[in-house]
């Protein structure tokens, strides 16, 4: 017999993102259950042994399963349920219901909600889809895989790695590897400069006399079998190989840390177009998406560098997800947030001016951005009413990072009549600017 | 006269500093000495070729290139064959040594399939795109065209049987000439010469229609309904478990170092295995079947490669394309190949290629950034996709004659070997028409001695292994209360359970691998490209074959995914 279910609220996902809706929409009422195709809630962070969570939530510095423990268990606590080991098939609309079609070891069933919570989580961007040129031996694999292996599969998956990309899961590697005794020859990025956080750059590779090269890539890997090495070259200003500056190097095995892609294929199947940028749906300051009942957060959203922005944007989606479950649909009143000159991008991408009289948000709306550029020198940013020209908000940085995301509050009650969108503009702080 | 001519224009093409013989060998020609590069010893063997010889044996020597030897097999684990006798030795686990095993399982004679590889469908049968050619393309009289034709009619019942999935999307051919137009009495004397059925020209409209991504340069262009898509190693291991389920010993890890011959026969098979006796001999070896054809002195074909490299496309992109499309450069008829273009597989990613192009290295699969850039001509002919779908690629090797024709054949000079060699593209899609003809030729060898019954109670059929996508919500969900595991999926892009890679690592042709986990299962072979499920496939490898984690391999030996225990695998 199918097993039938209904709930008020679907969350897919039971990583930080999944747990913090579940527990905001039970603690408002609603009837949660979270799905997760793993066999324990918690999602990456199960396989994040280092500290360092939980800084800006708990105050404190927790290692991965830590933080993912406090979270499952306040979930729970809260009345949400949870179906680890639950894999969902199909995600359709059916009368005003969400379908879950799910499959788990021993029984299939159907999850009806009147709200969905996509918690999806990313993927990593492979050494293929970086255009690595070569053979396909063992021993080239992601970051998050390697670390799944050594982490939590207690295997050495090479003794001489090359990490290409210096993302904050590589520089974890570099330093993990190095710990379980394996060398690492040498982290390279194509960038001129590092794309994880500046902390991890120092305790993970300087702390540990791993070299960091910038500007350089990895073009080719060698080896049949398992790799035998790999050929660097050193690229220019596009990112484009120098010819002549190729080197081969010897290692066992390549680690890519190349980027992260938010997981949507069940938000486009639901007929949610995505951003071009930040690769998840577009969204209001809660994760509503633009499909009535739909609420995307955490890394489907946009890739965090933080797990405790992940688990706050958990929070907002779960809250909004189970007023709507619970009232109904409600006038929104969307406005474009735009991403300005300086700007890579923000997120959301509208703010919804009615939810604040739905007592949804706390105070105001949290804005998320990322610079374009580094900024070392120091920066401002200006949001500014379109239509009035009336700046919103201004705020001075001592330096701006792309792979650092910055976050600002704004009373919604600011917004003037009238104003036909938001924009956000960073530029260069200029000299004698001395505020901050 | 003949070899004379020969001669004198070998020294005019072989340019400065090359030293080029040609002597006649049993109706073939024999080039020997020094070529200039390796280009040009192809282009000298291309020329030997229109010299009206049996074949052409190309032994120019390049400097820094040493001749290839396949690689010293290692001594594997499990059965040897010392001293054993078959009916049949099939050499080549491909999908035409398959093939072949399955056709002689229709009669009551032994038969063993040999696979240097732990798998098979590892080279050639792997790498390719999966296309049943419609027959068109394939130079009139040739054993191409002939072959290709039957073999496409021939997989549709095949698939039927086997139990894989089969599709004829139909191959749109467009052109952005208005001079393509002129081309309508050519293409039509050249469908009827080749019997290629069915085809039609389409106006620009109507490919608009039919095709939403066809670009806005199409001047309309020729569909031809038979061509046809499957997944080129799914349909290899079918065929190789329907040859095991009807008594075909499948022997891999084997590789055949040569053969015993005595008046004009092979008598042993020599193999890492051990020696047994053979009635008859097949040469179903790839890239290796000029070596194989050696090690019985017959060897009077040389093989040269064509490496082709394809792009795969996110399986969202097959959405987005309806037919098999190209749109080939008018100047380029004559090329020794079609061009490439757009596949949409069985699965739905869209393979973008192959490139082709003659490079030495018979199992050299690395890629390289020119051949990116030259495939990226392709998306132009649907404007719906673009590069940043692409999520992995890979290379093939085809081996190719200097005729650059199949050489299917009774031996001249052996008599019991037969040959099924130069299978280069369409090679796939004439298969089962190869296969067959092989078959018969083999019995036929076995039939000058001894009387050879048809085998009763073969079954051209197989038990298919589930394939829960192809299953309705409410099947699905019975499948799951059967079958407990088949509902943990592991491979989460291509939603592969649990059950699916257990059944792959308990099948008749056990996989052993990730990638012979991948070949039958499609775990790994999505967006994420193993980064979620490659642990978990380890752990039921790993379980199935009674192993510990570090030992699970990528594709055989010498591929370990890890390199030991933590702590304890590290610099000591």
């Amino acid at each position: 017999m199918l097993e039938r279910l209904d709930r008020d609220v679907a969350v897919i996902g039971g990583g930080p993102a999944g747990l913090a809706a579940a527990r905001a929409a039970a603690s408002a009422g609603a009837r949660v259950l979270v799905v997760e195709r793993e066999e324990r809630l918690g999602g990456i962070l199960k396989q994040c042994v280092h500290e360092g969570f939980g800084l800006e939530r708990f105050g404190e510095a927790l290692a991965g399963p830590e933080y993912a423990a406090r979270e499952a268990e306040s979930a729970l606590a809260a009345g949400a349920e949870a179906r680890p080991g639950s894999f969902v098939a199909r995600a359709s609309r059916e009368g005003g219901l969400f379908l879950l079609r799910c499959l788990r070891r021993g029984g299939a069933y159907e999850l009806r909600a009147r709200a969905l919570v996509l918690a999806t989580g990313c993927r990593e961007r492979t050494d293929r889809q970086v255009l690595v040129q070569g053979d396909r031996p063992a021993g080239v694999l992601t970051a998050g895989l390697a670390q799944y292996l050594v982490n939590v599969q207690g295997l050495l998956p090479a003794r001489r790695a090359v990490i290409l990309g210096s993302g904050d899961i590589g520089l974890i590697m570099a330093r993990r590897l190095t710990l379980e005794g394996a060398e690492v020859e040498g982290v390279y990025e194509i960038k001129a400069e590092p794309s994880g956080l500046s902390r991890n750059v120092r305790q993970c590779l300087e702390d540990f006399g791993i070299p960091l090269r910038l500007s350089t890539t990895v073009t080719a890997v060698h080896g049949k079998g398992r790799v035998a090495g790999v050929t660097l070259a050193s690229v220019d200003q596009r990112g484009a190989p120098i010819r002549g500056s190729e080197r081969e190097v010897e290692c066992d095995g390549l680690v890519l840390s190349v980027g992260l892609i938010p997981e949507n294929e069940l938000a486009a199947s639901l007929g949610l177009e995505l951003d071009g940028l930040t690769r998840g749906p577009r969204a209001d300051q809660s994760g509503a998406c633009l499909a009535e009942g739909l609420y995307c957060c955490g890394n489907a959203l946009h890739v965090n560098d933080l797990a405790d922005y992940v688990s706050e944007s958990g929070e907002a989606a779960g809250r909004a997800a189970a007023a709507y479950a619970r009232g109904g649909p409600a006038r929104r009143e969307l406005l474009p947030v735009k991403a300005g000159s300086g700007v890579l991008y923000a997120v959301p991408q509208f703010l919804d001016l009615a939810a604040a009289g739905r007592g949804q948000v706390e105070a105001g709306a949290r804005i998320y951005f990322r610079s374009n550029a580094t900024l070392r020198e120091g920066a401002r940013l200006v949001l500014k009413a379109e239509g009035s020209g009336e700046v919103l908000l201004e705020r001075s940085y001592r330096a701006l990072r792309p792979p650092e995301m910055e976050r600002v509050e704004l009373e919604l009650g600011r917004v003037p009549e009238g104003a036909s969108a938001l924009c956000l503009e960073i530029s260069r702080k200029e000299r004698g600017d001395g505020r901050d | 006269m003949r070899l004379g001519s020969l001669r004198a224009g070998l020294r005019k093409r072989a340019g400065a500093g090359a030293e080029v013989e040609a002597r006649e060998w049993r109706g073939s020609v024999v080039l020997e000495g020094r070529a200039r590069d390796w280009r040009s010893k192809v282009e000298l063997g291309w020329y030997a070729a229109g010299f009206g010889y049996k074949g052409v044996v190309n032994d120019l020597e390049v400097e820094g290139l040493a001749p290839e030897r396949p690689e010293a097999p290692g001594r594997p684990a499990g059965a040897s064959l010392e001293g054993e006798s078959f009916d049949v030795a099939v050499v080549g686990g491909g999908v035409v040594g398959c093939a072949i095993a399955r056709e002689l399982a229709r009669w009551k004679v032994s038969v063993i399939l040999l696979e240097k590889e732990c798998d098979v469908a590892v080279h050639t049968s792997s790498r390719n795109d999966g296309m049943i050619h419609d027959g068109f393309a394939a130079k009139p009289g040739t054993l191409k065209a002939r072959y290709n034709v039957e073999g496409n009619r021939l997989w549709g019942p095949l698939a039927r049987e086997l139990g894989i999935e089969f599709s004829r999307p139909g191959s749109l051919v467009l052109y952005d000439s208005r001079a393509a137009a002129a081309l309508y009495p050519v293409m039509a004397a050249r469908a009827a010469e080749n019997r290629v059925e069915g085809w039609e020209f389409w106006g620009r409209g109507r490919v608009r229609a039919e095709e939403p991504g066809a670009p806005d340069s199409q001047r309309g262009g020729f569909f031809l309904p038979s061509a046809g898509v499957l997944s080129p190693y799914r349909a290899t291991v079918a065929l190789a478990e329907c040859a095991a389920a009807n008594g075909v010993r499948v022997s891999l890890e084997t590789a055949v170092l040569g053969f015993d011959t005595e008046d004009a026969r092979i008598t042993r098979v020599r193999t890492n295995r051990g020696a047994f006796r053979a009635g008859a001999v097949v040469n179903a070896a790839g890239n290796w079947a000029d070596h194989v054809a050696g090690y019985a002195n017959d060897r009077f074909f040389s093989l040269h490669q064509r490496r082709g490299v394809d792009l795969v496309l996110d399986s969202r992109a097959g959405a987005l394309q309806r037919h098999i499309l190209a749109m080939p450069d008018l100047f380029q008829l004559h090329a020794k190949t079609k061009g490439g273009g757009l596949v949409v597989t069985t699965e739905g990613n869209v393979l973008v290629g192959p490139t082709a192009a003659e490079a030495p290295g018979r199992e050299d699969y690395a890629t390289s950034q020119a051949e990116m850039r030259e495939l990226e001509r392709h998306f132009r002919v649907n404007k719906l996709l673009s590069p940043s779908m692409v999520i992995t690629y890979f290379a093939g090797v085809r081996p190719c004659t200097y005729e650059e024709d199949f050489v299917v054949e009774r031996s001249d000079y052996v008599r019991n070997l037969v040959h099924a060699a130069g299978i280069q593209s369409p090679g796939l899609a004439s298969a089962p028409a190869i296969a067959a003809d092989v078959a018969r030729s083999a019995i036929g060898i076995l039939a000058e001695r001894a009387r050879v019954e048809p085998n009763p109670s073969f079954r051209a059929g197989r038990r298919a292994p589930v394939d829960p996508r192809r299953l309705s919500w409410e099947e699905r969900a019975e499948l799951v209360e059967r079958r407990p595991d088949c509902g943990r999926i592991v491979c989460r892009c291509e939603e592969v359970s649990e059950g699916e890679v257990r059944d792959a690592l308990r099948g008749l042709v056990p996989a052993a691998s990730l990638d012979a986990v991948k070949r039958r299962t499609r775990a790994g072979a999505g967006r994420c490209h193993g980064g979620f499920c490659t642990p978990r496939v380890m752990e039921i490898i790993a379980d199935e074959a009674g192993i510990p984690l570090p030992e699970v391999t990528k594709k055989g030996p010498g591929s370990p995914v890890a390199l030991g225990r933590t702590k304890e695998a590290g610099r000591a």
